[in-house]
């Protein structure tokens, strides 16, 4: 995708897509999650807080996982991801 | 009855390119990527040059107020495919010259506002523009340029893409079939055409329908199989 910087939801959409892939498989690691949204770690912490507050992950017995909503929006943001490509726009 | 019939597929026409405006918005919201804005606008204007199109038709009896719609018409269309086309250029460039899309576009604009203004104030008798007919079909040809290269640009595109991207056959269908419209309309224009003039209107919602169709059968992994 040609674009130079990456939206807020576009970070967004990195964070829960890692970390729902991380929970699949083992207790998923915020340091993990932050390496893979290619994220400073303080950026980070304000997307994780950003999207807990917005209910789309939230924590129980010091973990993290992606809610419902937050699966929602990841499959609507690869849906119009794909829409583009359909569209010719992105590679 | 005709006028009826041509009116209830304008208020179609106007009610898909819409719903396409809606979507490309939340594509923007999304991405926030500039050639996305060139869709949005592109088909916000189609869809306004589908309004003007209506009220030509509503008010066929008042010759002044219906031929002041059908110039606005004209404009919207135009600029409508030319941005498309401009989305579709810069798209394929690199992500530097992607940054004066917008500021391309702007100049493109307001060039070609002054010039057309200017021509129909400042322009001597015999420059000045023809009828709306003659005009009409002067920008229908400009059309048919703006969607040939956008059919080349994306099959070119399809052809070179390494990654197997299902249903790439529909985006250059949907362009194909507004190409298709705008020859129609030619036709219909120099030889008044019946067939032609209701292929156009059939062909329009088809290609308007099948950029939706586009956009329901594109694909994320639902819910349910991204958490098992």
């Amino acid at each position: 995708m040609k674009v130079g910087k990456r939206s807020r939801l576009q970070i967004c959409f990195e964070v829960l897509r890692i970390l729902s892939e991380e929970s699949k498989n083992n207790k998923p690691s915020l340091t993990r999650v932050a390496h893979g949204a290619n994220l400073p770690y303080d950026r980070f912490q304000k997307c994780l807080n950003k999207l807990i507050e917005v209910d789309m992950i939230r924590e129980r017995n010091g973990e993290f996982f992606v809610t419902e909503k937050g699966f929602e929006y990841i499959n609507e943001y690869e849906k119009i991801n794909d829409f583009l490509r359909r569209m010719g726009l992105f590679p | 009855m005709i006028t009826g019939a041509l009116i209830a597929s304008e208020f179609i026409s106007v009610g898909l390119a819409l719903v396409l405006v809606y979507l490309f918005f939340k594509a923007y919201r999304f991405t926030r990527s500039i050639y996305v804005l060139g869709l949005l606008v592109g088909f916000s204007l189609l869809a306004s040059s589908y309004i003007f199109l209506g009220l030509v038709l509503f008010y066929e009896n008042n010759v002044t107020i219906s031929e002041l719609f059908l110039w606005l018409r004209l404009i919207a269309q135009g600029y409508g495919y030319g941005f498309i086309a401009f989305a579709y250029y810069f798209s394929g460039k690199s992500a530097k010259t992607g940054r004066y899309f917008l500021g391309l576009i702007s100049l493109f604009s307001a060039i070609s506002v002054i010039l057309f203004f200017g021509a129909l104030i400042a322009a001597p008798p015999f420059l000045e523009l023809p009828s709306i007919g003659v005009a009409d079909e002067c920008l229908r040809v400009a059309n048919l340029i703006f969607l040939g290269y956008i059919i080349c640009d994306l099959v070119k595109h399809f052809e070179s893409s390494r990654k197997a991207i299902s249903g790439l056959i529909w985006t250059p269908l949907a362009f194909s079939l507004l190409w298709l419209v705008q020859y129609s309309l030619l036709i219909w224009g120099i030889d008044g055409s019946q067939t032609a003039f209701i292929f156009a209107h059939i062909a329009r919602l088809a290609s308007l329908t099948l950029f939706i169709y586009i956009y329901h059968s594109s694909g994320g992994v639902d819910s349910e199989s991204r958490k098992a």
